[in-house]
């Protein structure tokens, strides 16, 4: 990626005065806090004796939260969840929002517009409200997908239930992504293969969709990160039925940790490794983007 | 392409890092180093003496504004701010999370389940000193649910015994008498199986564990009890297992429906008849008006079965208790609002009114307003009356444990996950006796 | 360069255009007006269906009595006053409430999202068009933000706000929302393409100090793109959850999210309000949706893609 500054200027102090509100926001409420975690990942909380406690004292316990923490099976099952959720979610959205996005690329489609908006709407539906959405229309008592036949809190089922409000309200973005990246190339390209008796499929496979593929693969980026962090979905569902355990993915475990069981040195220690995980994979990912991107560029 | 040097690099992002640790220490020790909770009063409850008080008071019972109103009329100078931030279990997190702010409210509701906990954490005050006059009016079993060692840490508001709630019409259709034991009870799921596939007697709820501990409550079970200063833990006892087995069993054959209470679909079944009977506490009747509006005037209020002919005992759902936190600056006054709250006879009429309670009080349980039948049960003037007589019979545990949230959390899972994938009801009350002690010790408790 | 930046400018095209298609020239010429792809379209106007899907059934909900919510059958909506008499309802459901959230939503959606824009606006142009020591590795610090799950850091930015005096207020749940790696991204992005370093040269040469031209030539070239970061950031944080519902204790300054929530998980053996909840959700989709029927013309998501060229 070549810069495309041609010769920034280095004397001046404005630079600084311009990321200044960004890095001051960047140390006060990303910075502090993580180190915070860290800090109270270190510590334990102890009640003072007697039979009812009498208040509690904060104690440093090492890293026995951190074995506690690797230790849990209940989160290794949370990750085994969270990771066969992803299986579902990421090729889902993606694989979907590129096929709609080529679909409105075709010259000869009608609706686009309609159809256009109406895929991209849910996105502005928080997760809470789609989760409860969907859970009505799961739900045997309300359902008009025929939930009294199927039983969408099955024990497999409730995977693809989840996954299919992750789904829902992320392919209209990634839809629109891959489509102006779509509606960017350069229309000659697909003219002189179709003068060279190229058929419409033969276009969109061999030329359109390796064109657009960086878009794809930023979209397989951001499913990648919103399966990690999946937590609304499941933690609103989690109240209409029994298949849903408290501690059910990761980021539930933490929530309950934290809010539950007001135990935030658990919850500290388990967030530092999760965040730990996130880091590393994200940092593959985009080391795979980077050097894809760099190939292209050559 | 020109690259950074690697060792400006890391200065940099030292520098970076460095900034954001000063500010985040910084930002810890200006508060640390202050005065601690009185300067934060939770909404502005500004100096003390005669001077006008604002507390904070959080509930989440419907209507509560009506009741606080009465009390702001009338006393110019302790003004009560009432706020809903979250309900029941919810709340209690975050009174816990608040109290390590120093930000709590003055005054608020939390169910005697989650008393010992909140005492144990330090966020709840001991009010002995304010209460004196005020536990005149509360007998012993009641009491006990709000004072530990000596200390009142609460002004019980309710009592809930459990209760049987059935469906007089259908009973009737089906040719089904009042079931006076389990068995009974058990004979009837089964029977109407065959009268009605589509109909179930009742659910088995894994979702709220405060049912289920009533039910262990009327076997006989003590899942906590204090032994000098440690604790007895005894979740998955015989008491316990009996009650888990007959459920189990009432699963297995099919006699029973699996959906978690208060779920739409249960909403929906307690609608349109396919639910029979509820098992609940006195408060009952208030939901029912917002489960299932369609079935105004169809039920009727019977005791819980007992194990054995005869028994009267029955065991507690719900219930709370007015507390005032250790973060209020004005513990006196949020005392006194408390006191009234749930021993003044204008207040509790209108809670019995709004909210259906059952007041805890002794006083408040002779009110003229008791007389009448809940709004939801016209055809059942002496609801009240049932209730009394119930009431003599109802035992909690000797005390709750003080990390509930643990075990309640581990109800739910180990429950919900033995029905649907068809586990045992013995081993998940096995699993939560071993996440509740593994808890308690984690947190400094002694158990023996 | 120019090749990138004939890239955006066709991409911007794009979007306008495919907005409305056949009402400016088209890039490419059409085949006969009458060929329709039936298949491409069918599988499109599915799509459309299981996305709006939902939305219909709350429609049809919302229109039901609390009565009739759990006893009529659920393709068919009630004819009867039931929506008028839910609103009512939820109108009335503590002094009116659901609306001051409603009014929380929007305040805390843009006010959060018009700041945010420009701390991002700045930034980003810094990064983009001056060298600075410390440049990169602030520029990785930012990326790697996006990284770290919210419910992470929610605990501990609570605490830390608390030692200061802001929770249960506007600003904790503003300031924490401020910082948007994302757009801090895009801006950069779209201050390279956007902003040609010859125009910033030549005011320089005129004697525009480095502030007027962040402020009249910097900021006025990147408007398109930082009305697409804030309505990014305004759905991000309309859709937030999770912060408010730890910053927050006072119900009249939840924003939608947490007092539907808080309807929902009434409380502890509490009846769940269902009627209210459902009509509270149409009214809170439906004010969204016409955002963007109405603003769709300013969505500039191609910067998204111009970024990977």
């Amino acid at each position: 990626m070549a810069p495309t500054t041609a010769r920034p200027r280095r004397t001046s102090r404005f630079p600084y005065l311009l990321v200044l509100p960004a890095v001051l926001l960047l140390a006060a409420f990303v910075v502090a806090p993580g180190c915070y975690a860290l800090v109270l990942s270190l510590q334990r909380s102890k009640v003072n004796g007697g039979l009812l406690g009498g208040g509690t004292h904060t104690v440093f316990a090492g890293l026995a939260n951190y074995r506690d923490v690797l230790g849990d099976t209940q989160l290794r099952s949370g990750v085994v969840r969270m990771l066969a959720l992803g299986a579902v979610t990421v090729p889902g959205t993606v694989l979907l929002a590129l096929l709609f996005a080529v679909l409105l690329d075709l010259e000869h489609t009608r609706l686009r517009r309609v159809t256009r908006l109406a895929i991209f709407l849910p996105y502005a539906v928080p997760g809470v409200i789609a989760s409860l959405m969907w859970g009505f229309l799961y739900l045997p008592a309300t359902s008009p997908i025929g939930g009294d036949r199927v039983d969408f809190f099955g024990q497999v089922a409730v995977y693809f239930s989840v996954s299919n409000v992750v789904v829902w309200g992320a392919v209209g973005f990634n839809m629109i992504v891959i489509y102006t990246a779509l509606r960017a190339l350069p229309p000659e390209l697909t003219e002189s293969a179709r003068l060279d008796g190229a058929t419409e499929r033969q276009i969109v496979l061999r030329i359109k969709v390796p064109l657009v593929m960086p878009a794809v693969v930023m979209c397989t980026l951001f499913s990648v990160l919103a399966a990690l962090q999946v937590f609304n979905e499941p933690n609103t569902l989690k109240p209409l039925s029994n298949a849903v355990s408290s501690t059910w993915v990761p980021l539930m475990q933490i929530y309950d940790q934290a809010f539950g069981n007001s135990d935030i040195h658990s919850a500290a220690a388990t967030s530092v490794v999760l965040a730990a995980a996130a880091l590393v994979l994200s940092f593959l990912t985009a080391r795979i983007i980077q050097s894809r991107v760099q190939r292209e560029a050559e | 392409m020109s690259e950074t040097p690697t060792r400006r690099r890391t200065a940099a992002a030292t520098a970076v890092l460095c900034a954001g640790l000063l500010l985040g220490t910084a930002a810890c020790g200006g508060g640390s180093g202050g005065s601690g909770h009185d300067e934060a009063g939770g909404g502005g409850s500004g100096g003390s003496g005669g001077k006008k008080v604002t507390l904070t008071f959080w509930d989440w019972d419907p209507n509560m504004g009506k009741v606080v109103a009465t009390w702001n009329a009338a006393h110019p100078d302790i003004q009560v701010k009432l706020s809903n931030p979250a309900g029941g279990d919810q709340l209690v997190a975050k009174m816990i999370t608040a109290h390590a702010a120093g930000n709590g409210p003055d005054i608020a509701k939390v169910e005697y389940q989650s008393l010992p906990a909140l005492v144990a954490k330090g966020v709840v005050r001991d009010i002995t000193d304010y209460t004196g006059n005020t536990v005149k009016d509360y007998d012993r079993t009641t009491l006990s649910s709000a004072e530990f060692q000596g200390k009142v840490y609460g002004v019980p508001q309710d009592f809930a015994p459990l209760m049987l709630f059935y469906r007089a019409d259908l009973f009737k259709k089906y040719g089904l008498a009042v079931p006076r034991t389990w068995d009974q009870y058990a004979a009837e799921a089964r029977a109407l199986r065959g009268k009605d596939p589509a109909a179930h007697l009742t659910n088995f709820d894994a979702a709220d564990p405060g049912w289920f501990t009533g039910l262990a409550q009327q076997a006989g079970a003590d899942w906590w009890a204090a032994d000098g200063n440690s604790w007895k833990v005894d979740i998955d006892g015989a008491a316990t297992r009996k009650v888990a087995g007959f459920w189990q069993q009432m699963v297995k054959d099919g006699s029973v429906a699996k959906n978690p209470s208060f779920s739409p679909e249960w909403n929906k079944q307690m609608n349109d008849g396919s639910l029979l009977t509820w098992i609940s506490g006195a408060w009952a009747p208030a939901q029912l008006g917002g489960i299932a509006p369609a079935t105004k005037g169809k039920w009727a209020v019977a005791p819980l079965p007992a194990w054995t002919a005869g028994d009267p005992a029955t065991g507690i759902w719900g219930g709370s208790a007015t507390t005032v936190t250790t973060d209020s600056a004005h513990p006196r006054q949020a005392a006194q609002f408390a006191s009234w709250l749930n021993t003044d006879a204008t207040a509790l009429t209108e809670q019995v009114k709004q909210i259906n309670i059952y007041p805890a009080a002794t006083s408040g349980r002779s009110l003229p307003v008791l007389k009448a039948a809940p709004a939801f049960f016209p055809n059942q003037p002496d609801f009240y009356d049932r209730v009394a007589q119930v009431a003599s019979g109802a035992r909690s545990f000797p005390m709750w444990g003080p990390n509930v949230t643990v075990t309640f959390t581990g109800y739910t899972d180990a429950f919900s996950k033995a029905l649907q994938s068809g586990g045992s009801f013995s081993g998940a009350l096995t699993t939560i006796q071993r996440a509740s002690v593994a808890d308690m010790k984690k947190q400094g408790f002694t158990v023996g | 360069m120019t090749a990138t930046e004939s890239r955006a400018a066709a991409a911007a095209r794009a979007v306008v255009t495919g907005g409305r298609p056949g009402r400016t020239p088209a890039p490419a010429p059409r085949g006969p007006r009458r060929r329709v792809a039936l298949l491409p379209t069918a599988a499109l106007v599915v799509g459309a269906l299981y996305c709006v899907v939902p939305t219909l059934w709350i429609l049809v909900a919302a229109t039901k009595s609390r009565t009739e919510l759990f006893s009529t059958s659920t393709y068919v909506p009630s004819l009867g006053l039931g929506l008028v008499r839910n609103v009512r309802d939820l109108s009335d459901y503590q002094g009116g409430i659901f609306w001051r959230w409603m009014l929380n939503s929007f305040l805390y959606a843009a006010v959060g999202g018009a700041l945010a824009s420009f701390v991002s606006a700045a930034c980003g142009y810094a990064l983009a068009k001056y060298a600075f020591r410390g440049r990169t590795v602030l520029f990785h610090t930012i990326l790697a933000g996006v990284l770290l799950p919210q419910i992470v850091l929610a605990v501990p930015q609570y605490l830390l706000l608390s030692k200061v005096g802001l929770t249960d207020s506007l600003i904790g749940v503003l300031l924490p929302q401020l910082f948007n790696p994302y757009g801090i991204y895009l801006c950069r992005i779209y201050a390279r393409a956007a902003v040609p370093d010859s125009l910033l040269e030549a005011g320089r040469i005129d004697g525009a100090g480095e502030g007027r031209l962040f402020f009249s030539v910097g900021l006025r070239l990147m408007g398109p793109g930082l009305v697409t970061v804030f309505l990014l950031q305004f759905i991000a944080i309309w859709n937030n959850f999770l912060l408010p519902y730890v910053m927050l204790t006072s119900d009249d300054k939840f924003p939608l999210t947490v007092g539907l929530y808080s309807l929902l998980r009434h409380g502890a053996a509490e009846a769940s309000l269902y009627s209210l909840v459902i009509t509270g959700t149409l009214l809170s989709v439906l004010p969204v949706i016409a955002l963007f029927l109405s603003l769709q013309r300013f969505w500039r998501i191609d910067l998204v893609t111009g970024a990977l060229k």
